[in-house]
C-alpha cells in the first residue's frame, strides 16, 4: 500500500541527457577526487542514485545549478477527489505539484578548514517550561519538545559512537535552543544557529506559529530545517526548498480519520471541539473542508483556552446539536478533560481525537472513558521492523524511558540529517540536496519515508483505537475504510507550460 | 464576384499594412556593472540596496556597504565598526535628515547617522521582534517589518507602536516587507496578504486571497494570488505584489495576476518586487531578474546571467510569446535576484552573489518604436 503511494504520487528520475549537462567534467572529477579520499564508512553509506547526485552536485560554479530532474506529483497530498477544493472547478493554477528548487550559489562554498571541532547540528523546540503569547499563554509542549529531544540526542550518540564525522572524524554536536519564549523567539533562535554558532542543518520544531517563523528565517540563511514533529499542513505549504519534514500531517491523518467517519460509518452530524491555538485552529481544516465537501459540514465547532479544565459552555451547546460524532483536536490533557465531561453529560457519541491524545496521560485521565477513543496516528508502532526493535531497545537502555512518537520521529529526522551531512559534506546546500534529490524512501524506524514533491513525508498514516486498555493501530487495509479516487493524472503539464528564461522558445 | 473581389483586395491591403507596422518594443539595460567581494564589498550575498543621491546603501549577510556613484569606490561597516548586527535585510533612508534606517536580520533596527550607530531591539524599545525583514520611512515615522508583526516608531517623540493580531486584521503576524505611498503604509505578510494603513484615517484594510486555498488559485485576477506575500510596492495609483506564488498589480479596483505560465515572469518564486510606475515593475525572481514594462500589453524583459563567464541576456516577451533575445557582454551579477531599487533612469540589483548596476542611458518607459534586435544569445560556455 505504502510503496503503491509513493509510486503513485511521486516521479523522480535524473534528467540525464537534459540541457544542464554544463559541469559534468568538473564534477566527474571532483566526485572521482573524492571517492577515492572517502573513508570506507562513508563510501557504505552512498547508494548509487545519491552517487548520482552528489556527481551533479558537486563542482558547480556559484551560477550553476544541478542537472536533476524535480520531483513531481500528480496529484497533491494525495488528496481524492471528492476532498479536493472546488473539486467541480479546473483551478487556473496548481501549487505544490512541482519541487521547488535552490538555485543560489550555495553549493560552491567550500568546506571548512581542518579546525573544526565538531558538527554542530540544531535543535530547536519546546525544551523549558516558559509564558508565551505566540503558543498561547503558558508553554505546554515540553512533555512533547524533551522527547524530541531525547530522540535527536540518541541518533547524534550513536553516529558519535561509530566515528563522527567521517571525513574529519570529528564528533556531532547538537546545539539546543528553546522555542517558545518571547515573541518570535525561535526566529531569533535561527540567526543564531545559523550565523553565530555555525549549524549545519536544524531539526525542529512542534509548535506551528514558532515553526512558520523558524522556517521564514532559514530560508533567508539558507540552511535545512528538518520538522519531525510539527503536523501542521501549512508548515510544508510555503515553496520553501530549505524545510522538509519526516512525519505524517494533519491533512494526511484528517483524510483517513473523515474516510472513516463519513465514508465508513456513514456519521453525517460531526462536532467539532479544539484548542483555540494555531495546532486546533489548522488541524481541524482538512476535517471541516472534507465534511463540506462530502456534502455534511460540520454542524458545530467551539474552541477553548488553552489550560481549561471546564468545558460545559462549549459541550452543553454541542450537546443541544444532536451529534453524531465529536472530534477533538487539541492536547492529551484537555481531550481527555473533554471526554469525560461528555460522558458526565450523557453526550455518549464516539469520540474521535488528533495523535496527541495518543498518550499516557489521556488514558490515565479519561480512565474507562478512553475505550473506543479512535485518533488519528502519523505511524504503526506496532509494526515489525528490527530497526525499530534496536530503537526502543537502545532508548530505553539510554533514558529509561519508553520511546513515543516525538521520539521516534526525532530520531528519523536527525538520522536523515547526519546521513545528509556524511555523504554530502560540510556544504548547506548539498546537505540540502542529497536530501532533496533522494530517489528511495528513507528507511526510518517510524516507517519507510517517502519525500512528496513538497518535500513532505507522503507515508501511510493510521488510525489508533484505544481497545482492551491498549492502544492498537489500525492501516486503512486493516479497517476496511474506503478511499475517494484519486485520479493519476498529469497534473503538473496540464496548465499551459512554464518557460525557462535561460532557453526561451525561437523569437517570432 | 465583384463584391468578393473587393473583400479579397481589403484583406490582402490589411495583411500589407500590419507587416509593414513597426514594432514597439521596451528598453533593454544592456550596460551592467557587476560589484563583488572583488569590488569590496564585505560579502557577496546582498540583501537590500538602496540608492542615495550619488551614494548607494548596501546592506549584505556580513555588513553594510556604501558605493559612491562618481567614484566607483565602496566603503563598508562591519560590528567592529560600531554596526550592532552583520545581517542587513533592510534599507530605507530619511531624506530629510539623511539618515540611514537599517532592518537588522535578528539583530532589530539601526540608525546609521553621523557616522554612528544606534540601535534599537526587543528589550530595549517598542520593536516588536529583531528579525526584520522590511524598514520604511514614512515622514518622522519609522516602520520595521518584523517576524512577529510590525513596529512603527515616532523619531521626535520616542513613541513605539505595536501592529499584531490584536489591533489590525493580521491573521498571521509574519511580516516580510513594509512599503510607503499612495498615502498608505503597506505591510506583505507571510500568510496574512497584503495589509494596507491608510495615513489619513488610521484604517487598516486586508487583501486575502479569495479562493482561501494553499494549493490552488481558483481564478486568474481575482484577488492577490496567495497569501504568502514577500513584497508590495506602490508606485503611481497601484501596487504591485510580491509572493513565492506568482506575482500581481491591484489598482484599487483591479486585480491582474501573474504567473511563469502566462507571461514573462522567469519564475513563480519570487523574493521582492520594485514598483517603478503603474506600467512598470521589477521581480526578484530565484531564476533572474523580471520586469514588466508595459501593464497594458504585458511586455516583459528578463536579464539572466550565463552559468560561464560574466555574459547575460535579456528576453522581451509579450504574454508567452517571445520578441527578442538580447545578449549582452556583462549581465546581472546572479540569477538568484533578492531586492532591487530604481535610481532615476538606473536600476539596481541585489542578488545572493553580487550587486548589478544597470545603467538606463537612453532609457524609456512604455514601449517604443525600434529595430528589433536580431537574437544574439551568446553562446553557452563563451568566457568575456
Amino acid at each position: 500500500m505504502r510503496l503503491q503511494v509513493c509510486v503513485l504520487g511521486i516521479i523522480l528520475s535524473f534528467g540525464a541527457g537534459m540541457a544542464g549537462a554544463q559541469s559534468s567534467t568538473a564534477s566527474a572529477k571532483a566526485t572521482a577526487g573524492d571517492a577515492e579520499a572517502m573513508p570506507p564508512e562513508l563510501k557504505a553509506l552512498i547508494d548509487p542514485d545519491t552517487a548520482e547526485v552528489l556527481r551533479r552536485i558537486n563542482g558547480l560554479s556559484p551560477y550553476e545549478t544541478p542537472d536533476l530532474r524535480l520531483r513531481q506529483d500528480t496529484v497533491y497530498a494525495n488528496t481524492p477527489v471528492d476532498y479536493e477544493p472546488f473539486g467541480a472547478i479546473k483551478p487556473y493554477k496548481e501549487f505544490f505539484l512541482k519541487q521547488i528548487e535552490y538555485t543560489g550559489p550555495g553549493r560552491a562554498i567550500p568546506e571548512p578548514g581542518p579546525d573544526l571541532k565538531s558538527v554542530k547540528i540544531g535543535l530547536i523546540g519546546p525544551i523549558m517550561s516558559t509564558v508565551s503569547v505566540a503558543t498561547g499563554g503558558k508553554s505546554h509542549e515540553e512533555v512533547l519538545g524533551i522527547k524530541m529531544l531525547e530522540g535527536a540526542k540518541l541518533a547524534i550518540e550513536e553516529w558519535n559512537a561509530r566515528g563522527g564525522y567521517f571525513r574529519h572524524h570529528i564528533p556531532f554536536e547538537m546545539d539546543t535552543r528553546n522555542d517558545n519564549g518571547l515573541w518570535g523567539a525561535s526566529g531569533n533562535e535561527i540567526i543564531n544557529m545559523a550565523y553565530k554558532n555555525e549549524d549545519w542543518a536544524i531539526l525542529g520544531t512542534i509548535d506551528g506559529a514558532n515553526s512558520h517563523i523558524a522556517i521564514r528565517v532559514a530560508l533567508k540563511a539558507e540552511i535545512v530545517m528538518m520538522n519531525t514533529g510539527d503536523t501542521d499542513p501549512t508548515f510544508i505549504e510555503t515553496n520553501i526548498p530549505w524545510v522538509m519534514r519526516c512525519i505524517g500531517d494533519d491533512r494526511q491523518m484528517g483524510y483517513l480519520l473523515m474516510d472513516y467517519v463519513l465514508r465508513k460509518m456513514k456519521y453525517s452530524r460531526i462536532g467539532i471541539i479544539r484548542a483555540s491555538n494555531r495546532y486546533g485552529r489548522f488541524g481541524v481544516r482538512e476535517v471541516n473542508d472534507a465534511a463540506r465537501r462530502m456534502q455534511h459540514p460540520v454542524i458545530i465547532e467551539m474552541a477553548y483556552r488553552l489550560g481549561s479544565a471546564d468545558f460545559s459552555l462549549q459541550l452543553e451547546r454541542m450537546k443541544e446539536a444532536n451529534l453524531d460524532a465529536v472530534i477533538h483536536w487539541g492536547d492529551a490533557a484537555e481531550g481527555a478533560l473533554v471526554l469525560n465531561q461528555m460522558r458526565k453529560m450523557g453526550m455518549n457519541q464516539p469520540f474521535f481525537a488528533s495523535d496527541r491524545s495518543v498518550s499516557p496521560e489521556f488514558v490515565k485521565t479519561a480512565g474507562a472513558n478512553a475505550e473506543g477513543v479512535i485518533c488519528g496516528y502519523p505511524w504503526n508502532p506496532d509494526h515489525k521492523d528490527p530497526k525499530l526493535d534496536q530503537f526502543r531497545a537502545a532508548f530505553r537502555k539510554r533514558f529509561n524511558a519508553e520511546p513515543d512518537t516525538y521520539a521516534a520521529h526525532a530520531y528519523d529526522g536527525m538520522n536523515m540529517l547526519i546521513w545528509a551531512i556524511q555523504v554530502a559534506g560540510l556544504n548547506r546546500a548539498k546537505i540540502r540536496d542529497v536530501l532533496a534529490y533522494r530517489t528511495k524512501p528513507w528507511p526510518g524506524v517510524t516507517h519507510d519515508i517517502p519525500f512528496g514533491a513538497s518535500l513532505d513525508d507522503l507515508g501511510e498514516v493510521f488510525l489508533a483505537k484505544f481497545e482492551n486498555g491498549a492502544w492498537h493501530y489500525h492501516s486503512r487495509e486493516d479497517m476496511n475504510i474506503p478511499h475517494g479516487y484519486i485520479p493519476a493524472r498529469d497534473r503538473v503539464n496540464r496548465a499551459t507550460g512554464e518557460i525557462d528564461p535561460m532557453n526561451p522558445p525561437p523569437q517570432k | 464576384m465583384r463584391i468578393v473581389a473587393i473583400i479579397g483586395l481589403a484583406g490582402a491591403l490589411s495583411g500589407l499594412l500590419a507587416a509593414a507596422e513597426p514594432v514597439k518594443l521596451p528598453y533593454v539595460y544592456t550596460k551592467w556593472k557587476q560589484f563583488t567581494v572583488a569590488d569590496g564589498l564585505p560579502n557577496d550575498h546582498i540583501f537590500a540596496v538602496k540608492a542615495d543621491g550619488p551614494r548607494v546603501w548596501i546592506g549584505t549577510e556580513d555588513g553594510l556597504a556604501m558605493l559612491d556613484k562618481r567614484t566607483g569606490k565602496i566603503k563598508s561597516w562591519g560590528e567592529k565598526d560600531g554596526l550592532p548586527w552583520k545581517v542587513i535585510t533592510a534599507i530605507d533612508v530619511d531624506k530629510k535628515t539623511g539618515d540611514v534606517w537599517l532592518g537588522l536580520f535578528g539583530g532589530g533596527l539601526s540608525r546609521f547617522s553621523g557616522g554612528r550607530f544606534d540601535h534599537w531591539h526587543q528589550l530595549n524599545s517598542g520593536l516588536v521582534n529583531d528579525v526584520v525583514y522590511g524598514v520604511a520611512v514614512q515622514d518622522e515615522y519609522i516602520w520595521a517589518a518584523t517576524t512577529a508583526g510590525a513596529s512603527r516608531f515616532n523619531t521626535v517623540t520616542g513613541e513605539w507602536a505595536i501592529f499584531t493580531e490584536k489591533n489590525s486584521p493580521m491573521e498571521e503576524i509574519w511580516n516580510y516587507s513594509v512599503a510607503v505611498g499612495n498615502g498608505k503604509v503597506y505591510l506583505g505578510v507571510w500568510g496574512s496578504g497584503m495589509l494596507e494603513y491608510d495615513l489619513a484615517t488610521g484604517r487598516w484594510k486586508d487583501y486575502l486571497d479569495p479562493d482561501g486555498e494553499m494549493e490552488i488559485d481558483l481564478y486568474r485576477d481575482d484577488g492577490i494570488v496567495h497569501v504568502i506575500v514577500t513584497g508590495a510596492s506602490p508606485a503611481n495609483d497601484v501596487v504591485w505584489i510580491s509572493t513565492y506564488f506568482g506575482a500581481c498589480r491591484y489598482d484599487g479596483r483591479h486585480w491582474r495576476g501573474y504567473y511563469n505560465q502566462d507571461s514573462g515572469l522567469a519564475s513563480d518564486f519570487i523574493n521582492n518586487v520594485k514598483g517603478r510606475s503603474a506600467d512598470e515593475a521589477w521581480f526578484a525572481t530565484d531564476k533572474g531578474a523580471s520586469a514588466v514594462t508595459d501593464f497594458k500589453t504585458n511586455t516583459w524583459v528578463t536579464y539572466t546571467r550565463d552559468t560561464k563567464g560574466k555574459g547575460g541576456q535579456a528576453v522581451v516577451m509579450r504574454d508567452r510569446d517571445v520578441l527578442e533575445t538580447v545578449g549582452m557582454p556583462v549581465g546581472i551579477p546572479h540569477n538568484f535576484v533578492i531586492n532591487y531599487d530604481i535610481d532615476g533612469n538606473d536600476v539596481w540589483v541585489a542578488t545572493a552573489k553580487g550587486l548589478g548596476w544597470g545603467i538606463g542611458e537612453g532609457y524609456y518607459p512604455g514601449l517604443k518604436e525600434r529595430p528589433k534586435t536580431v537574437a544574439k544569445t551568446m553562446p553557452k560556455g563563451d568566457v568575456r
